[in-house]
C-alpha cells in the first residue's frame, strides 16, 4: 500500500483515531519526548514577488554591456557597494553588504533553469514545486520536505506547526500531497483572538467530489484549533534582542524570532515580500523594496546571532525571475530570466557562489542564460542545513542535484562538536523494510536500537565498538506491528533519535 | 433537459448570485428553467447610477487620503448592488470580468478609474467578449496598471501585451515570447488624458508586425481579432467560466461543447451561459456543494439568507470582505483570486466564523455594537417548521447548506438549540428562546459545510 493510500484509509482529521490498533497519541509519553530533539534546524525563507531585478541588486560594475544597455537605470560604479573585483551591491544593500563582509552570507550568482519561462505564476509555480519547466508538479518543495519530516502527518500532527507563514492566503510551498503544512496567520496573538471560540470536529467526510472540499475546509480548521495555544505561548514568550526596522517585512521578521526565540518548533517560516514586477519608473520602487530586505534582514541575522542561533537558522531568498538586461522605454525593465540569490547565517560559507553572468552570451530574447540550477541551492539548503541525505533530496526534488558550495562543507564540518549524525531512514513509512544510515567522525561506542511508541526497546539493530565511517543498517519489519518507532542512535553516552512509521 | 426542483434551483442559484433568500428560490420555480435564465438571470438592465459625482472629478495629486476614502465607497457601492441584484447574475459577471482583466487599485491610484472599468464589465457584463477585450485593450485603469500608457513605440514594454496574451485571452503555451513584443507594438500609442483614453499617431509604432504568423501593421483591434481566430481562446475562456460556475476542476469534453458554442455565436457571452445552465451536466449532484464561497459570495449570502435589508453597514461589509482577502478593486495580482482553496487558510477560516457570529448577535469581536443584526425570534418563526425543533433544524440545514448535513451533524445541532430543554418543551414562545436560537445559528454557520456552495 502506498502513503497516499494509507492516510487515505485513516482519516484525515487528527483526534481519536487509531493506527492498527495502537493510540495514535504517541507523542505524549515521557520517554518518546525526552527522545526528541528540540533544536531542530530553521530555514526562513523571503520570497520576492513579482521578479526581482538581479542586475540592479548585484550589479556587474566592470561590464560595459551593462551601461550600454541600460543607459537610465543602471547603477553607477561609484555608488555601488563593491564586494568584490567585479561586482557592488545597490546602494540600499548596506545591510547585505555588512553580512557580506561578516562572512554570513553567501551570494549565487546566475540562478535559473532550463527553457526559463516568463510568466509571473508559471515560474513562481516552478520555483516553488521545483519543477522542470515542462513539468507540472503541486506539492511545494518545503511542503515534500515537511512530509518527510513528519512522515505520519496528517494521521499525526506534531504537537508544533511544521510550518509557519506569515500572511493571510497559504502559500503552495508548503503544500503537499498530506495536505497543507503550514499554519498561516499575520500575528500569534491576532491568531489566538479568531480561532477562541472554535471546536475540533471528528465527522469523516464523504469521498465525493465536494467531500473533498469539505475534508480540506475541515483540515484547516483542525489546524488552527490545534495550534492556537502554542501560537500565542510561544508568541508571548519570546523576545526580540534587537529592534527591528518598521517595516513590513522588518516586523514580519520580529515575529518569527519572537516565536523563534519563544521555543516554536516550527522548522520553515516563509514571508512574502510584493511589488518587484517592475516595468515602469523602477529605480526608486525596487531601491526601497531592498532597503527594506536588507534592513530587516541585518537586524534578523544579528537578532539570531544574540540568541546563538546563528548556527540553528538560516535565511534564504528567492524571485520567480530576474529581468531583461534591456532597459524598456518606461524607465523599467521586463520579465527576465536567471538572477542572483541569498543564503546567510553564521553556517553559510559565505563569499560568491558561481560565475557573474556573461552579458555577452544573451539567449533570443535578450535574457542571460543561468549557470546554476535554482534547485542546487535547494539540494545544498536539504542536505547541508536540513540534514537530509542524497536519497530524501531526490525524493524532495525529483531528480539529483550538486550541491554548491553554500554552507561550510556539511553538517558535521560545520559543527565541530558534532560526533556522530543519523540520518532519516529511508523509505518511510515502509512496509517490509527501510534501510538507516549514520555517520561517525571517529571510533566510538554505538548502539543503535528501536524503541516502541510506549519507550520500550524491541530491537538492537547495532551495538558495540565502531571506527569512523558511514554506515548502514537495513531493518526488516516484517514481524514487527505496524505503527510508530523511533529509531535511537547512542554515541559515547550521546543520543540522538528519528521517527519510522511501519505500515502494514 | 435537468428535473427543475428545490435542490436543483437552489444549486443554480448559489452559483449564479451572491447567495440567495427564500423568496429568490420561490419565485425561480414558479417558472419553468429556461424562462428563468432566460428572462431573469440572463436578463439585460440599465446601468446603475454612480457612487456619487466624485467618479466625474478629474484626478488630483497627492489625494492619497480621498482616494482611499473613495475606494471604500466604491466598494460599498458595488457591494449593495450584488445585495440588491435580485435573480440577475449580472453582479457575478461584472466580478467574473474584474477578476479576468484584472487592475488593482494600488497601482492605479484612483477610484474614478476603477469606477470606470467597473461600468465598462457592467455594460459587457454578458456582452460580445471581443468586444469587451477591445475595450479592455484602451481602457484608462488598463493603460496605467499595466503601462500602456508607457508603452513606447521604439522600446516597447511588454507588461499588458504578456498578460492580454497569457492571462486573458488564449493561456499559456499557446503563444510565443515574440509574438508578445510584436503585440506590445501594435498596443502603442495609447495614454490616458484626464478620464479618458487618447490615440497619439506618433507614439503608435507602424512597423509590419508578424503575429500568430500574419503579417501586417496591426493595431491593437487587429491583435485581438487575431487572437480570437484561435480555437484555443474559446476553450481558455470556457475553462475559466467552467471553473466559476461548476467545479474548479474542468471537464475537458464539456468545455469542448461550451467553446463550440462560444465560437458559433461570434464570442456572445450569453449564449453560452445559457447553454451552460441549462445543461444536464450543470446539475449534476456530484458538483453540488463543491465550490468554497468567495467572501463576497459568503458575506453578502449570509445577509440574504437572513433576510437583512435594513441599516446595513456597508462599510463594515467591504472591510470584512478584505480581511477573508477580496478586496475589490485590489485582486492579490494580476491573475486576480485564485478561488477555491486559496480562500481558506488557518487565518480566514477562523475570521470567517468571526464574523457570522457578529451578523447574528450584532456585535463584533471587540464588542462594538453593529447598525444590524438578526431578529432572531420573528425570523425563526418565519420557518413552518420553527415549533418542532427538530424539523427546524432540517429545515434551516436544507436552506443554510446546500452540502448535505449528515445525520449526527444535525442531531448535534439540535442539542445546541435545545441546550438544556427537551424536544418536547422546545417552542420559539419560551424563556430564552432567542439565546438558543442564536447559539443555533452560529454554530450551523461556523459549521465547513456552511462555506460551500
Amino acid at each position: 500500500m502506498d502513503r497516499r493510500k494509507f492516510l487515505e484509509n485513516m482519516s484525515l482529521l487528527s483526534g481519536s483515531f487509531l493506527l492498527a490498533g495502537l493510540p495514535t497519541k504517541a507523542w505524549s509519553s515521557p520517554l518518546m519526548r525526552s527522545l526528541e530533539g528540540t533544536d531542530d534546524k530553521i530555514l526562513v525563507i523571503i520570497q520576492l514577488s513579482g521578479g526581482n531585478d538581479g542586475f540592479n541588486t548585484v550589479v556587474p560594475i566592470e561590464d560595459s554591456l551593462y551601461y550600454n544597455k541600460r543607459p537610465r537605470l543602471a547603477i553607477p560604479k561609484e555608488k555601488a557597494l563593491k564586494i568584490s573585483s567585479n561586482i557592488g551591491l545597490n546602494p540600499n544593500l548596506t545591510g547585505f553588504e555588512q553580512l557580506y563582509k561578516e562572512g554570513k552570507m553567501s551570494l549565487v550568482q546566475g540562478v535559473g533553469y532550463q527553457n526559463p519561462d516568463r510568466s509571473h505564476f508559471r515560474s513562481t509555480d516552478i520555483w516553488l514545486s521545483s519543477s522542470d519547466s515542462n513539468e507540472f508538479k503541486s506539492d511545494g518543495w518545503a511542503g515534500s520536505y515537511l512530509s518527510m519530516k513528519y512522515p505520519n502527518f496528517p494521521l499525526e500532527s506534531p504537537t508544533h506547526p511544521m510550518a509557519v507563514q506569515l500572511g493571510s492566503s497559504e502559500s503552495a510551498l508548503l503544500h503537499s500531497h498530506a495536505g497543507s503544512m503550514g499554519l498561516v496567520f499575520e500575528s500569534p496573538n491576532a491568531f489566538y483572538q479568531l480561532v477562541a471560540g472554535s471546536q475540533a470536529d471528528n465527522d469523516a467526510p464523504p469521498s465525493t467530489l465536494a467531500g473533498d472540499e469539505l475534508k480540506f475546509l475541515k483540515q484547516i480548521a483542525s489546524q488552527s484549533i490545534q495550534y492556537r495555544d502554542v501560537v500565542k505561548t510561544t508568541g508571548e514568550k519570546g523576545k526580540n534582542l534587537v529592534t527591528y526596522p518598521n517595516s513590513r517585512l522588518g516586523q514580519q521578521l520580529s515575529i518569527v524570532s519572537k516565536l523563534i526565540n519563544g521555543g516554536l518548533q516550527s522548522s520553515v517560516y516563509l514571508t512574502i515580500l510584493g511589488g518587484f514586477d517592475t516595468h515602469a519608473n523602477q529605480a526608486d520602487a525596487h531601491g526601497s523594496l531592498l532597503k527594506q530586505l536588507a534592513d530587516a534582514v541585518l537586524a534578523f541575522e544579528q537578532d539570531m546571532e544574540k540568541m546563538g542561533y546563528g548556527e540553528r537558522v538560516s535565511v534564504m531568498t528567492f524571485s520567480e525571475f530576474g529581468r531583461r538586461l534591456n532597459e524598456n522605454g518606461s524607465l523599467g525593465t521586463d520579465h527576465g530570466t536567471a538572477a542572483p540569490m541569498f543564503v546567510f547565517g553564521n553556517s553559510v560559507r559565505g563569499g560568491l557562489v558561481g560565475k557573474t553572468p556573461d552579458l555577452s552570451k544573451l539567449d533570443s530574447t535578450g535574457d542571460v542564460i543561468f549557470e546554476n540550477d535554482y534547485r542546487q541551492i535547494y539540494a545544498s539548503i536539504l542536505q547541508d542545513h536540513l540534514g537530509m541525505n542524497s536519497r530524501q533530496i531526490k525524493e524532495i526534488l525529483g531528480q539529483e542535484y550538486k550541491i554548491l558550495p553554500i554552507y561550510r562543507s556539511n553538517i558535521m564540518a560545520s559543527n565541530p562538536d558534532l560526533e556522530f549524525e543519523l540520518k532519516q531512514n529511508f523509505p518511510n513509512p515502509f512496509n517490509s523494510s527501510t534501510t538507516i544510515q549514520y555517520v561517525l567522525k571517529k571510533s566510538s561506542q554505538v548502539k543503535l536500537s528501536l524503541v516502541d511508541m510506549t519507550g520500550r526497546q524491541v530491537s538492537v539493530l547495532a551495538e558495540g565498538t565502531q571506527s569512523d565511517g558511514g554506515y548502514e543498517v537495513v531493518f526488516n519489519g516484517t514481524d514487527y506491528a505496524a505503527g510508530l518507532y523511533l529509531c535511537v542512535l547512542e554515541v559515547n553516552g550521546k543520543r540522538s533519535s528519528r521517527r519510522m512509521v511501519l505500515t502494514k | 433537459m435537468p428535473t427543475w426542483n428545490l435542490a436543483n434551483a437552489q444549486h443554480l442559484l448559489a452559483r449564479c448570485l451572491f447567495g440567495f433568500s427564500r423568496k429568490d428560490v420561490e419565485l425561480a420555480l414558479s417558472m419553468s428553467l429556461p424562462d428563468f435564465v432566460d428572462k431573469h438571470l440572463l436578463a439585460d438592465k440599465a446601468l446603475p447610477p454612480p457612487p456619487d459625482t466624485w467618479v466625474e472629478e478629474l484626478p488630483k495629486p497627492d489625494n492619497f487620503v480621498v482616494n482611499g476614502q473613495r475606494t471604500v465607497l466604491a466598494s460599498n457601492w458595488w457591494i449593495g448592488l450584488m445585495l440588491n441584484e435580485g435573480v440577475s447574475m449580472r453582479e457575478k459577471m461584472v466580478l467574473f470580468w474584474h477578476n479576468h482583466f484584472v487592475s488593482q487599485i494600488e497601482t492605479v491610484t484612483f477610484p474614478q478609474y476603477m469606477y470606470i472599468q467597473n461600468q465598462l464589465f457592467r455594460q459587457n457584463a454578458f456582452g460580445n467578449m471581443v468586444k469587451l477585450t477591445k475595450a479592455v485593450n484602451i481602457d484608462p485603469a488598463m493603460l496605467i496598471y499595466l503601462d500602456g500608457r508607457d508603452n513606447q513605440k521604439n522600446k516597447p514594454n511588454e507588461n499588458y501585451g504578456r498578460e492580454l496574451l497569457e492571462l486573458f485571452t488564449i493561456g499559456i503555451g499557446n503563444y510565443t515570447q515574440k509574438d508578445i513584443e510584436e503585440a506590445a507594438k501594435a498596443l502603442t500609442g495609447w495614454q490616458v488624458n484626464g478620464l479618458k483614453s487618447v490615440f497619439n499617431n506618433n507614439r503608435f509604432n507602424t512597423e509590419e508586425k508578424t503575429f500568430f504568423g500574419k503579417k501586417g501593421n496591426f493595431n491593437g483591434e487587429q491583435i485581438v481579432d487575431i487572437i480570437f481566430e484561435q480555437a484555443e481562446t474559446a476553450r481558455f475562456i470556457c475553462r475559466k467560466l467552467y471553473k466559476e460556475f461548476v467545479f474548479y476542476k474542468t471537464d475537458e469534453v464539456f468545455v469542448e461543447e461550451m467553446a463550440k458554442i462560444f465560437r458559433n455565436s461570434k464570442y456572445e457571452i450569453k449564449p453560452v451561459l445559457a447553454f451552460l445552465f441549462k445543461s444536464d451536466h450543470f446539475y449534476q449532484s456530484q458538483f453540488r456543494g463543491g465550490k468554497i464561497k468567495t467572501p463576497t459570495e459568503f458575506l453578502v449570502g449570509t445577509l440574504k439568507n437572513f433576510d437583512l435589508r435594513q441599516n446595513l453597514d456597508f462599510e463594515y461589509l467591504s472591510r470584512a470582505s478584505q480581511t477573508l482577502q477580496q478586496f475589490l478593486f485590489n485582486p492579490p495580482d494580476v491573475k486576480g483570486w485564485r478561488g477555491q482553496r486559496d480562500w481558506i487558510s488557518s487565518t480566514t477560516y477562523p475570521t470567517r466564523n468571526v464574523l457570522t457570529d457578529a451578523i447574528i448577535t450584532g456585535k463584533q469581536v471587540n464588542g462594538r455594537a453593529l447598525s444590524f443584526r438578526v431578529d432572531i425570534l420573528p425570523y425563526a418563526r418565519s420557518f413552518k417548521s420553527s415549533e418542532k425543533a427538530a424539523e427546524f433544524v432540517k429545515e434551516t440545514s436544507q436552506y443554510f447548506c446546500l452540502f448535505e448535513l449528515s445525520e449526527k451533524r444535525k442531531n448535534d445541532l439540535l442539542e445546541t438549540l435545545l441546550s438544556g430543554t427537551i424536544i418536547t418543551n422546545w417552542s420559539t414562545q419560551a424563556a430564552m428562546a432567542n439565546t438558543r436560537l442564536e447559539a443555533f445559528f452560529k454554530a450551523l454557520l461556523r459549521l465547513p459545510e456552511y462555506q460551500l456552495c
